[in-house]
């Protein structure tokens, strides 16, 4: 936007500046106000900038795989479950069922990890600060899980490239069954508090409208594209791992506001439930590791695999060039490209729904700036 | 609206069945709060904590045989192995120096040891005053972390 | 030596008022540092937390410390601002909030005046609290604050109306607008005003909890907003000043609610003689609160913890003990019975800010001036109509031509 138009005679412009308890990160939003009314939003971003592609032109395949941990710090595992995934394209591997199946259980727990924070976070942007301790408590459980599988709990580089490092340990099935039951009725609790109170219809209500034809054209993705009425998730359009074996319904929403958006993902955590009790009943016997020799040298070319992250469609964009180390890797983040909806979303809505329409579109700063 | 809806509105229904969730987590089981230096967290078997170089359970002498594959391993290139030859021609470790301020716990020196040498344990109090200390030699490596344990 | 004290004392209205403001004045700031401590306590509890434990036993020190640190703090002046006006406007809020006590009873015979506009005044004072925010926010010289100071100033003054009004149904009652009057007319008539004007009541929690700027209508002191509020540049003790007023209008808008609707320092059924056993219910209320502490004290592991928890309880049986010698017991029925309900209100108070979102600006006065107003002024119509049948009898005749 030129400087010259973004600014008239009769407009304001705010700075939501870098720091700022509510845009989840370190995300600059300048507002272009009329009065009270929003105008026009810019972002700046790049305050969180690492270089983290640069980085894996200098790393070895392998090495790399902890590095992806840091880019959506809420989500690590799925983000590491695409770049190995890609990089299986790369070399042609096939994943024994053992590891697709808990591949896919971690993933999903991750995916309710994530939206635990997207809640509480929300919640507490909007003024109900009780929720974001209910759903930290839940984390918690999905990280000991963690913890116990692999050893860390939020940066958890719990996959490596052709298999799975550590097999399940004693009990595995039990802590994750036991967290399913446990789980599931406190979805219902935040329902409880949030869904019918009359405050947060209020305060979600026509906020942030998408239309579906507008999502697709910005390319938006994940549970703020599926709020807007489009049907579209990458585990049943492009299916990965096994989700094809599984059974799961897709939650879209009508009005592609803040509200459905709520819905959306709060469905989605129930989806997420069972597709991990059918995925513990289908975990066999076998082995954890494909057929990967112990130097990870792809032959040369180029692949762009994407899974569905919690945030929207995550994408690595892998070119080898013969090497142990990749020629580039490129990632496609989902919530740079989400938050590009920002300004379509935010046109005509006071300065307190800005921070609800941040809220809704679950950004990682992390993942935004890499 | 139909009648009902009319009258879950004027009572607040909605509000109020919000208010008996938050009245409900009073009890004290529902709690979730572990008072730290009083309850040390359950930490996991698995867990990617301080590094250590472990030794022979009997004879005392170090595990490792400087075969500098964790070296190798390490994505920030933080681990320095030293070795000299002894005698009969056999490589023995003299000194091992990890940065512990540029780890990322990623556990890819571990997977790598094929002797089970360097090990991340379960030691997650690693803090310290300066930069240079954390910078481990090996004898740190050796004993680990000694934190301070505080009972109030 | 005592008697003679007591009989100059009696003898000099003046000096028994400055002493009765004192002590009000005394307990009333304890509490007002103790609500915040209650707030976090009661508010972590709600939220699977334990709130402040580090700093005394069960952190019942914190107040000390929040306040020591206030007082310790920097003390900026922000570059331009009016420093006469910027020094004053926390002293107007707080003035305006310790105020009004002077004007509320505690107990059938405890309160420092009885003035027969006694609403109109407590009303009026607390007013000139919104002085305060708003010359808090003009002389920041910042235009953040001062935007905040009038959002929340609006937001004040429109909900004063509709809680005015709301009360005004209660004035058809009691024909008073003496406060120990309401009072007494509820335990006559053997019915709390809560009972006859439901409305009212729910009307003017709404308008009490807008009023304080609490959460569901706490947007203009919000962090998550883009302004910090009114009180943004104030730091150290003048922001201590206007936190301590927020907790003492708190306090206000509950001794206003209780007095008017719950029936002030009336047992429960006071007008009832048959349920007088009830009377012993704060010998049980002490009892029951040293049992709870020595529970807590036994359940801590650390020994100094213990002791002090043993010695709080052994100090909750004294006083239970104490209050069950009889002249005692009648003696402290009221402040007793006041107290428990006040702080009923306060716990609600701390209740609503756990559970729900808060309303955006346009939405609040929205409800404010579309809502509660027309609600409130329906509310003094239907009220002035029935009571206006009852009284004049004219129910019977009116229910016939009705009916013909």
């Amino acid at each position: 936007m030129a400087e010259a138009t973004f600014l008239d005679a009769n407009e304001l412009v705010i700075n939501m500046g870098p720091q700022h308890p509510a845009t989840h990160g370190v995300l600059r939003v300048k507002l272009k106000l009329d009065g009270e009314r929003v105008l026009g939003t810019e972002c700046i971003i790049g305050y969180l900038h690492r270089g983290v592609e640069k980085i894996a032109e200098n790393r070895t395949y392998a090495q790399f795989t902890p590095y992806v941990d840091r880019m959506d710090y809420c989500a690590a595992v799925t983000n590491g479950m695409g770049y190995v995934e890609a990089v299986e394209k790369l070399l042609g591997v096939e994943i024994p069922p053992r590891a697709q199946y808990t591949r896919m259980i971690l993933a999903e727990l991750q995916r309710i990890a994530s939206h635990l924070i997207w809640l509480g976070t929300h919640a507490l942007d909007i003024g109900a600060m009780t929720p974001v301790f209910y759903t930290f408590r839940e984390r918690e459980e999905v990280l000991k899980i963690f913890e116990e599988y692999c050893g860390a709990r939020l940066t958890t580089h719990a996959f490596r490239i052709g298999g799975l490092q550590y097999d399940l340990y004693d009990g595995f099935e039990r802590d994750v069954v036991k967290f399913c039951d446990y789980f599931l009725p406190k979805i219902d609790e935040y329902e409880q508090l949030l869904t019918k109170n009359r405050i947060w219809i209020n305060r979600t209500r026509n906020i942030g409208v998408l239309s579906g034809e507008d999502a697709i054209a910005l390319g938006v993705t994940g549970p703020v594209l599926r709020g807007s009425g489009v049907k579209w998730d990458i585990r049943k359009a492009q299916p990965y791992e096994a989700y094809d074996k599984v059974e799961f319904d897709i939650p879209i929403g009508e009005h592609g506001d803040t509200y459905d958006r709520y819905i959306v993902r709060m469905a989605e955590m129930r989806q997420s439930v069972r597709i991990i009790r059918q995925c513990v009943e289908r975990l066999g016997p076998g082995p954890i590791f494909g057929k990967v020799g112990k130097v990870i040298k792809p032959p040369v070319g180029e692949v762009y695999h994407s899974i569905e992250a919690p945030k929207g469609e995550l994408g690595y964009y892998v070119v080898s060039d013969g090497t142990v180390n990749p020629y580039r890797v490129r990632v496609r983040p989902p919530s740079l490209i989400n938050l590009q909806a920002l300004d379509k979303m935010a046109h005509g809505h006071l300065i307190a729904d800005i921070v609800a329409i941040i809220g809704t579109i679950d950004i990682v700063l992390g993942e935004v700036d890499r | 609206m139909d009648w009902k809806d009319f009258l879950r509105r004027i009572f607040l229904i909605d509000l109020i069945k919000g208010l008996r969730l938050t009245f409900s987590y009073q009890r004290p089981d529902a709690t979730y709060t572990e008072q730290y230096p009083l309850e040390r967290p359950p930490v996991a078997e698995r867990y990617r904590g301080a590094p250590r170089l472990n030794n022979h359970p009997e004879s005392g002498e170090t595990l490792c045989i400087a075969c500098n594959l964790c070296s190798i391993a390490c994505p920030e290139n933080l681990i320095v192995v030293g070795w000299a030859r002894t005698e009969d021609r056999k490589k023995r470790l003299t000194t091992f120096t990890y940065d512990l301020s540029r780890c990322m716990f990623c556990g890819l020196c571990e997977d790598a040891c094929p002797v089970d040498a360097l090990e991340l344990t379960q030691d997650f109090e690693i803090a310290n005053y300066s930069r240079e200390g954390m910078i481990w030699d090996r004898q740190a490596l050796e004993e680990g972390p000694q934190p301070a344990r505080y009972t109030r | 030596m005592l008697e003679s004290t007591f009989n100059f004392v009696i003898a000099n209205p003046l000096l028994l008022a400055l002493i009765k403001i004192l002590i009000i004045f005394a307990v009333l700031s304890g509490i007002v540092a103790y609500l915040v401590y209650m707030e976090r306590k009661v508010l972590a509890f709600m939220q699977a937390r334990l709130g402040p434990m580090r700093v005394g036993p069960w952190g019942l020190l914190q107040p000390v410390a929040d306040g020591l640190k206030l007082l310790l703090k920097e003390d900026i002046i922000p570059a331009g601002a009016d420093e006469w006006l910027f020094l004053m406007a926390p002293a107007i809020s707080i003035f305006a909030a310790f105020t009004v006590f002077a004007a509320i009873p505690f107990a059938g015979n405890f309160y420092v005046t009885d003035i027969n506009i006694g609403l109109l005044f407590i009303l009026a004072v607390s007013s000139l609290g919104i002085y305060g925010i708003i010359l808090g926010g003009w002389s920041s010289n910042s235009h953040y604050p001062l935007l905040g100071a009038l959002r929340s100033s609006a937001q004040l003054v429109s909900y004063e109306v509709a809680g005015g009004m709301a009360l005004v149904g209660v004035l058809l009652f009691s024909n008073s607008l003496s406060m120990v009057d309401i009072v007494n007319r509820q335990l006559s008539m053997g019915v709390w005003y809560v009972f006859l004007q439901p409305v009212a009541f729910l009307i003017y929690v709404i308008a009490a909890v807008a009023e304080t700027n609490r959460n569901p209508f706490d947007l203009p002191e919000a962090e998550s907003e883009l302004t910090a509020g009114f009180h943004t540049e104030y730091s150290g003790f003048r922001f201590a000043l206007y936190f301590m007023a927020e907790y003492t209008n708190m306090v206000v808008v509950s001794c206003i609610a209780v007095t008017l609707f719950l029936g002030g320092w009336l047992r429960p059924f006071a007008s009832y003689s048959a349920l007088d056993f009830l009377k012993f219910t704060p010998i049980l209320a002490f009892l029951g609160a040293g049992g709870f502490v020595l529970w807590l004290g036994l359940k801590s592991s650390v020994a100094l913890e213990r002791h002090f928890f043993m010695v709080l309880a052994a100090g909750f049986v004294a006083l239970a003990i104490l209050v069950a010698y009889p002249p005692v017991l009648i003696a402290i029925q009221g402040i007793f019975w006041f107290g428990a309900k006040v702080l009923a209100f306060l716990y609600a108070f701390i209740w609503y800010r756990a559970t729900f979102p808060r309303y955006r600006y346009d939405q609040l006065m929205n409800i404010g001036w579309r809502w509660m107003i027309p609600l409130a002024l329906a509310n003094v119509i239907v009220t002035a109509v029935g009571r206006y049948l009852w009284l004049s009898h004219h129910a019977a005749t009116a229910v016939a031509w009705l009916g013909r």
